[in-house]
């Protein structure tokens, strides 16, 4: 009776995944479910709190911001730029991190000693000011800001997997590989990535979520998308200012982001617990 | 021995500062803002903008510009800020010591708050409360110190009304000027209201910035005591008949604390970049105001300077972190 594979019977991978796919679902059918243009400004009815609380006007079910734009439009268009983020971002430090520790780790040597020491220097920047520092070089805009994420966290990858490679390198399978002739290239494709991917699925997946925040630090600082793509973290910095006359305004995106990230690292950790053999074989 | 590894660690930092301070320097070389035009009035022609290039050096090859910057910052030169007018050493110097007297005091919230935290996940292993603990501590680490920060104005700021959220000091008090650090400063001029009104405006950005990295710490000295307990002289200690409180702490602490210290120093290097979001959201007067407000301006000189501080102030903790390791690691004591 295996009606779904063993990593799908977490509650831990399908609460994660749950959170993650309804986000998902709402940034990309943004325009259908958002009951306003996130843009549009109603000058009249400027920070109006959320539909229950009382002076709340049901056409703006989360009120309205400072310039009366509609909260919930704006969170929900918000999520295009946290997701797109998040899954291009991770994708690409995964590539390039993943690449360069399989071939450290699999080289070793020379090669290896460089890879180590360009991590090295990279992990000596604080990965905001890293961030920032990038931005400001590449210039703002979406594109950008994937690119500066990828070129930050491409070290967490490079670590971890590095000394992943190394262990799965000395099994007897992939000398076997080797011996009857398997080209480098084959028996790393072959048979270390087999034995890597599930780290991999699980380093990415925590990945996104510190994606999610790093684009909300850079868009509160306003060195992420521009001003007319609603972005959470613009969201928070608008709302900083009018704290006072509206904390709702507040509270909304820091809820967006923390359940989006909780919805990663619980993706994470779920499947770090059932995807790693060591855990698994010590459970069962 | 010791001594030894010592001075070669040292002597890692300072290499890897060279190499971190050429890709800064190639990184700020890419921006698309002249900022030789930028140091000039707007009225300025393209000839005195070339002849303002010339002067600055932007027109020598790049490792050429390098070593020459490098050379003035080994002289204690970091340039003028384009923005401010003023020397970026002693803006440098103006808010550095705000942002380590934040830095620190999270960093002995995150501590306290670390191994106390870890002790509860551990003592709590294999009882019913295990999942809610530790479901807890995925939920700790999924807020950034960006949320907390944000979430305690909404609390304690607006809500509550008990603590201040802006700057440092209530607008009454005109600020001491002894050492630059204003905890000590206050208290050095002998007002101790001062002080307290400096330490209320702290708690929330102490804290906000101290909790969010207490998780990594709680879970990696859960997971190093759980190892730890799973070796023959634990049972071996019971069997003596040693109470279990004097097994955790003379066996099971003991052992279990060297890979909580090295993580601490990874985890205290990002906490001294995360500063810069804390001190934005409570507009305290710190080196990542100076930061951010170099970016918006793009004040090259700014930012070359205060990315080199950041990775300098890590580069320490780094290095000492790694120091107390060798020197508490029984293992590296031969000879």
């Amino acid at each position: 009776m295996r009606l779904l594979p063993h990593w799908m019977r977490s509650a831990r991978v399908l609460i994660g995944l749950s959170i993650i796919v309804v986000i998902a679902l709402a940034a990309v059918f943004a325009p259908l479910l958002a009951p306003h243009d996130p843009n549009d400004q109603n000058l009249i009815s400027t920070l109006l709190p959320p539909v229950w609380v009382p002076g709340g006007d049901p056409e703006f079910p989360l009120g309205t911001d400072s310039l009366g734009r509609d909260v919930l439009s704006r969170l929900i268009y918000g999520a295009r730029v946290a997701m797109t983020v998040a899954v291009v971002a991770s994708f690409g430090a995964m590539l390039l991190g993943g690449v360069l520790a399989h071939v450290a780790g699999y080289f070793g040597g020379k090669i290896d000693w460089l890879i180590g020491r360009i991590v090295d220097v990279w992990m000596s920047f604080p990965p905001v000011i890293l961030s920032l520092i990038l931005m400001v070089g590449l210039g703002t805009g979406l594109r950008n800001v994937i690119l500066a994420i990828i070129l930050v966290d491409w070290t967490r990858f490079c670590r971890v997997l590095r000394s992943e490679v190394l262990v799965v390198r000395r099994r007897d399978y992939v000398t076997a590989a080797r011996l009857i002739g398997f080209t480098h290239w084959r028996t790393i494709t072959r048979e270390i990535v087999p034995a890597t991917v599930p780290l991999l699925i699980t380093l990415m997946s925590l990945e996104m979520g510190i994606a999610v925040i790093v684009e909300a630090i850079l868009s509160f600082v306003g060195m992420s998308v521009s001003a007319d793509t609603p972005a959470w973290g613009q969201m928070i910095a608008d709302a900083r200012q009018y704290v006072y006359q509206s904390s709702w305004n507040l509270i909304f995106p820091i809820l967006a982001i923390f359940v989006t990230v909780f919805g990663f690292n619980l993706l994470g950790d779920g499947l770090r617990r059932t995807l790693d053999v060591r855990l698994t074989a010590v459970r069962t | 021995m010791i001594l030894l590894l010592l001075v070669r660690r040292a002597l890692i930092s300072v290499v890897i500062l060279f190499f971190v301070s050429a890709l800064l320097f190639c990184i700020l070389r890419l921006l698309p803002v002249d900022p030789a035009a930028r140091s000039l009035p707007p009225m300025a022609t393209i000839a005195e903008i070339e002849a303002k290039r010339r002067e600055m050096g932007l027109d020598l090859p790049l490792p050429e510009q390098f070593m020459i910057w490098l050379g003035q910052v080994l002289h204690g030169d970091l340039g003028t800020s384009i923005h401010f007018r003023r020397s970026v050493v002693s803006l440098v110097g103006s808010t550095l010591p705000a942002t380590i007297e934040l830095a620190v005091s999270a960093m002995v919230i995150a501590t306290a708050l670390g191994l106390g935290g870890g002790l509860l996940l551990f003592a709590t292993r294999e009882t019913p409360a295990e999942p809610a603990v530790d479901f807890g501590s995925i939920v700790l680490l999924s807020i950034p110190e960006f949320l907390w920060g944000l979430f305690f104005i909404l609390l304690f700021g607006v809500a509550l009304g008990v603590l201040p959220f802006t700057g440092r000091l209530s607008p009454e008090f005109q600020r001491p000027m002894v050492t630059g650090f204003l905890l000590l400063d206050t208290l050095l001029v002998g007002r101790p209201d001062m002080f307290l009104d400096a330490l209320k405006h702290m708690i929330l950005p102490a804290f906000a910035l101290g909790i969010a990295f207490s998780p990594a710490i709680m879970r990696v000295l859960r997971s190093s005591l759980l190892d730890v307990y799973h070796e023959d002289y634990i049972q071996q200690a019971r069997l003596r008949g040693l109470s279990e409180s004097r097994v955790l702490i003379r066996h099971g602490l003991k052992n279990a604390v060297l890979p909580t210290l090295s993580l601490m120093g990874v985890q205290f290097g990002i906490l001294f970049g995360g500063t810069l979001l804390v001190e934005v959201i409570y507009s305290y007067p710190g080196l990542g105001n100076l930061m951010v407000d170099a970016v918006r301006n793009a004040d090259l000189p700014i930012i070359q300077a205060v990315g080199l501080t950041y990775c300098i102030v890590v580069l320490i903790i780094n290095t000492v972190v790694d120091a107390l390791y060798m020197v508490l690691n029984p293992k590296l004591r031969i000879a």
